[in-house]
C-alpha cells in the first residue's frame, strides 16, 4: 500500500509537470481609430509579450494623436494643426512618423489615379455635418464649394518639413489603421514574436500560426453582420475590408458610406463590400479603399494584374466575385 | 473509520485532484463561444470574445430562461424550476464546464473558437 | 414480528423523506457547488442495509424517490430519473462494498455518496447526449468525501442506538 501511494504521487507529478511549458496566448484590447482592436500573441515568453503589448499601446496612441483631425495635442504638430492652424506657405517640421505616413498616402494617390485622396477633408467635413445634424444629403454644388481637394497643394519638403499652397484639409479616414497595424506586426516580428493575430475590425493581420496550421478568418456578410460569407485561410497575411463597415448613414432608404469618391464627391455604389488579401496591411487597406471606388469588373481586372494580391467582392445584387488566385486562401 | 476507509479517502482524493488538473490542461485561452441547446438542438450561439455584458431570453420548458454573458463567461441568472440548480451555479468560463438546466431542458456549453474562426473581418 | 418490521420501515421511510425535504431547504450546501447535497437520507438507507436487508433498503429507496417525486419534483420527468438513478447506483454499490470489502460503515457511506453522483451524471449524459458534464465529476468526487464521512458517522451512531432500541423492545 505504501508503495502504491508513492507510485500514484509519482504519476501525479509527471502528469502535472509535463504540461507547464506549453505555448500561451496573451491577449489585449485597445480602442483607437474608433475601433476595438484585439491583439493576440502566442509565445511562452510572457514577459516579452507583455512588454510588446504595452509598447503597442504607445504606438497606437502616438499615431492616433498624430493623425487626429479634431483635437490638438500639446507639443505635437498633428493633422489638426496642419488643417486648422497652419497658414498657407508657412513651413513646419513634423514628426518623422507622420511625414512617412503622408508620403505613403501621397504616393498611392498617383497609383490609384487620384481615387485615394487624403486631401478630401473639406468634402468629408460637409458630409459629417449633414450626417451629425440629420440634415439629409448635401448637393454637389455645396460639396464642390467646400474648398480645395487638390493634393498637389500639399508639399512634402526635405528634412520632414511641410507646407500648404492652398486651404486643403487632410483626412486619413480609416486608411491609417492598416498602416499602423502593419507597423505593429513588423515590430512583433523584429523582436521575435512571430505568432500573432491583430484584429482591428476591418483590418486583420496574422503572423505564423500558433499550431501547425493556418489562421481561419471569416469575412463578415455586409448584409447580415451576424454571419460570414467567406472563410480565408492563411499565415503571414493581412485581410482588409472596405464597405461593410458600420460607418454609414441612411437617408430616404439609401445608405451613404463614409468612403467618398473624390471625383463625384459622393459615396460610390458599385458593391456592398470588398476585401483585399495581401502581405502588407497598409497597402491592402489603401487598395481596398480604391477598389471600393471602381466597378467590380474593373477591380477584378486590376487585381488580376497585381502580384500577391487577391480580393473578394460582395456585389450590389449579393453575388460574390473572386480574383483569379483567390482559391489559394480557401 | 478503519484503515481501509482512510485508504479509500486518499484514493478518491488523489483521483479527483488529478482529474481536475487534467481538465485544467484542456482549458484554453482562445476566444470562446457559448452554445445553448434546447432538447439537444442548438438554438443559440453567443460570442463570448466581446468585452460587453449582455442578457438573453431563452425559451425553456417551464418558461423563459434568462442568460447573462460577459467576456468569456456565461451564466443563467433566472429560470423557473423546483431547485434552481442552474441559476445557482453561477458563471462558467471553461470549455469543459456546462450548465445543465434539466427541468428546462436547456444545456449551455462553452466551446473555444479554435476550430472555427481566429478572427472576423468586418 | 412482520408487522413490527413494516411499521419500523414505514417510519424510516417517512424519516428519510423528511430529511430530504429539510435538506433541500438548507441553501448553504448546494450553493458551494450545485448538485452537491449532504444526503442525510442516505444515513437511513445505510441503517436499513445494515439492520435489515439489501432488499428492504432497495424497496425503501425506490419508494422514497417515488414519494419525493410526487411531493416535490413530479413523476417520470428527467429530474425523477436523475434522482432514481443516483439512488439505485448508490444502494447497489453500497451493498457490494458492505458485502465484499473490508470497509467500515463510514467507508460504505463514502462509496454511496460517490456513486450517487456518478449515477446522476450518467443520467445527464444519456438524456442530454453530452459528455462534457463528466468534467464536473472530479468536483463531485471530492465533495463525496466529507459528505460521505458525515453521513457515515451519523449512520454509525444511529445504528448503535437503533440496535439497543430494538433489543430493548423485544
Amino acid at each position: 500500500m505504501q508503495r502504491l501511494k508513492y507510485l500514484i504521487l509519482f504519476l501525479f507529478i509527471i502528469i502535472t509537470c509535463g504540461c507547464t511549458n506549453q505555448i500561451k496566448v496573451i491577449s489585449k484590447d485597445y480602442f483607437y481609430f474608433d475601433t476595438y482592436i484585439n491583439i493576440k500573441i502566442y509565445s511562452n515568453n510572457s514577459k516579452l509579450v507583455t512588454e510588446a503589448l504595452d509598447k503597442t499601446e504607445n504606438i497606437f496612441k502616438e499615431y492616433h494623436q498624430l493623425t487626429d483631425r479634431y483635437n490638438a495635442y500639446e507639443g505635437i504638430n498633428n493633422l489638426y494643426y496642419i488643417n486648422n492652424e497652419l497658414n498657407i506657405k508657412e513651413k513646419i517640421k513634423i514628426d518623422k512618423r507622420l511625414y512617412q505616413l503622408l508620403e505613403t498616402m501621397v504616393d498611392f494617390y498617383d497609383d490609384s489615379q487620384g481615387l485615394v485622396n487624403i486631401a478630401i477633408g473639406n468634402v468629408i467635413d460637409v458630409w459629417k455635418d449633414y450626417k451629425d445634424n440629420n440634415k439629409g444629403v448635401p448637393t454637389y454644388i455645396e460639396l464642390k464649394n467646400s474648398g480645395s481637394t487638390n493634393i498637389n497643394k500639399l508639399i512634402l519638403d526635405k528634412d520632414y518639413y511641410l507646407y500648404k499652397l492652398d486651404n486643403i484639409s487632410l483626412d486619413l479616414g480609416a486608411i491609417v489603421k492598416g498602416y499602423v497595424v502593419e507597423l505593429i506586426g513588423n515590430y512583433y516580428e523584429e523582436i521575435g514574436l512571430n505568432k500573432y493575430l491583430i484584429n482591428a475590425g476591418g483590418n486583420v493581420k496574422v503572423g505564423d500560426h500558433y499550431g501547425d496550421n493556418r489562421y481561419i478568418i471569416g469575412i463578415e456578410n455586409p448584409v447580415d453582420v451576424s454571419n460570414i460569407f467567406e472563410i480565408v485561410k492563411g499565415n503571414n497575411v493581412s485581410i482588409v475590408s472596405s464597405g461593410s463597415y458600420e460607418r454609414f448613414f441612411e437617408y430616404k432608404g439609401k445608405k451613404y458610406h463614409h468612403i467618398i469618391d473624390p471625383y463625384t464627391l459622393f459615396p460610390p455604389d458599385y458593391m456592398k463590400s470588398v476585401s483585399v488579401i495581401h502581405r502588407d496591411s497598409g497597402y491592402a487597406d489603401l487598395l481596398s479603399t480604391m477598389l471600393f471606388l471602381i466597378p467590380v469588373d474593373e477591380g477584378i481586372n486590376y487585381v488580376n494584374h497585381l502580384e500577391e494580391v487577391e480580393a473578394i467582392w460582395y456585389g450590389i445584387d449579393d453575388q460574390i466575385f473572386y480574383s483569379k488566385g483567390f482559391s489559394q486562401y480557401e | 473509520m478503519n484503515k481501509n476507509d482512510v485508504r479509500l479517502v486518499i484514493f478518491i482524493f488523489i483521483m479527483a485532484i488529478s482529474l481536475i488538473l487534467v481538465t485544467k490542461i484542456f482549458d484554453s485561452n482562445d476566444p470562446k463561444t457559448a452554445l445553448i441547446y434546447y432538447e439537444n438542438e442548438l438554438i443559440k450561439k453567443i460570442d463570448l470574445s466581446i468585452d460587453k455584458s449582455n442578457e438573453y431570453v431563452i425559451k425553456g420548458f417551464n418558461g423563459d430562461v434568462i442568460v447573462k454573458s460577459k467576456k468569456n463567461m456565461i451564466k443563467v441568472s433566472d429560470e423557473i424550476s423546483p431547485l434552481n440548480i442552474c441559476s445557482k451555479q453561477g458563471w462558467i468560463s471553461s470549455s469543459y464546464e456546462v450548465i445543465v438546466c434539466l427541468p428546462n431542458k436547456i444545456l449551455i456549453k462553452i466551446e473555444s473558437n479554435q476550430n472555427e474562426f481566429d478572427a472576423v473581418v468586418r | 414480528m412482520e408487522l413490527r418490521k413494516t411499521v419500523r420501515l414505514s417510519m424510516l421511510l417517512a424519516l428519510s423523506i423528511v430529511l430530504s425535504l429539510i435538506e433541500s431547504y438548507i441553501p448553504i450546501v448546494g450553493s458551494i457547488i450545485p448538485g452537491v447535497k449532504l444526503g442525510l437520507a442516505n444515513a437511513v438507507i445505510i441503517l436499513v442495509i445494515y439492520f435489515y436487508s439489501f432488499k428492504d433498503a432497495l424497496f425503501l429507496s425506490i419508494t422514497r424517490v417515488l414519494l419525493l417525486g410526487i411531493i416535490r419534483t413530479g413523476l417520470f420527468n428527467i429530474i425523477f430519473f436523475f434522482s432514481l438513478n443516483g439512488a439505485l447506483f448508490s444502494i447497489v454499490t453500497m451493498y457490494i462494498a458492505k458485502r465484499f470489502t473490508k470497509l467500515s460503515i463510514v467507508g460504505v457511506s463514502i462509496i454511496g455518496s460517490l456513486s450517487h453522483s456518478v449515477g446522476q451524471i450518467v443520467i445527464v449524459i444519456i438524456f442530454l447526449n453530452n459528455l462534457n458534464i463528466i468534467f464536473y465529476l472530479p468536483y463531485l468526487l471530492l465533495f463525496s468525501i466529507p459528505t460521505g464521512i458525515i453521513v457515515g458517522l451519523t449512520a454509525k451512531e444511529v445504528l448503535s442506538l437503533y440496535q439497543k432500541l430494538e433489543i430493548k423492545s423485544y
